[in-house]
């Protein structure tokens, strides 16, 4: 599992975006507000992988995450 | 694409919010939480005795569509009548949630016609909205929640 933040940009509009790709990710406090308290952010982005995944759908959640920085830049 | 969602309007009100400041002579305060998102916001209000509204301003912290959401807000209420801007309230949740033909009353708010499309995101659109009812009513003691 990758949890991820990206600066400026909150969880829940990354979600948004890679949803509308066609990738399936995770935002928020994943029940687990206390760490989100000590990282000192406000919710994550959680992308689960398992052996189901393929390399093709790792390359097309990093084209996301670009495609995240330019509706956001 | 995206686009229909965060569009340019939205996308420049959540980078560079309007109003976004405290206001040390406001008459009317109200705190907003949305447990699940982690947004939070406090609305700040100058409202003169014809019940109009002088001044509104925020802070607070959230996604692009709550952040933009509380900034068109504030530019559509200033001057406007408390019953107008729980008009404008209603007016604003029905265009989220229904598929009512837009009302022309909504200005710059029509922007937000998109979140129709992404019941997940209501919440973040509304939550400005459901403070303002708070600071305006004075029903609520506790921070409003959207939950």
């Amino acid at each position: 599992m990758l949890s991820f933040v990206m600066e400026g940009i909150h969880p829940h509009d990354i979600g948004t975006v890679l949803d509308r790709q066609g990738i399936a990710v995770r935002t928020g406090h994943h029940c687990a507000q206390p760490v989100m308290d000590w990282f000192q952010v406000p919710a994550t982005t959680r992308a689960s992988l398992a052996c189901y995944n393929t390399v093709g759908e790792i390359d097309a959640l990093v084209a996301g995450i670009w495609k995240v920085k330019e509706v956001f830049s | 694409m995206v686009n229909d969602l965060y569009q340019d309007v939205i996308l420049d009100h959540s980078k560079r919010p309007r109003n976004c400041h405290t206001m040390d002579d406001a008459n009317r305060k109200a705190e907003g939480y949305n447990p699940l998102c982690g947004d939070k916001l406090k609305l700040f209000l100058k409202v003169d005795e014809n019940n109009i509204v002088q001044d509104i301003s925020f802070v607070g912290s959230g996604c692009a569509i709550s952040t933009s959401s509380a900034s068109l807000m504030t530019e559509s209420l200033k001057g406007k009548h408390r019953d107008e801007a729980l008009k404008l309230l209603d007016k604003f949740h029905d265009l989220l949630t229904t598929d009512t033909p837009v009302s022309q009353d909504l200005g710059k708010l029509v922007v937000f016609c998109g979140v129709r499309d992404y019941p997940a995101r209501v919440k973040c659109a509304t939550l400005a909205w459901h403070t303002l009812r708070s600071a305006l009513t004075d029903v609520a003691v506790e921070p409003v929640s959207t939950e």
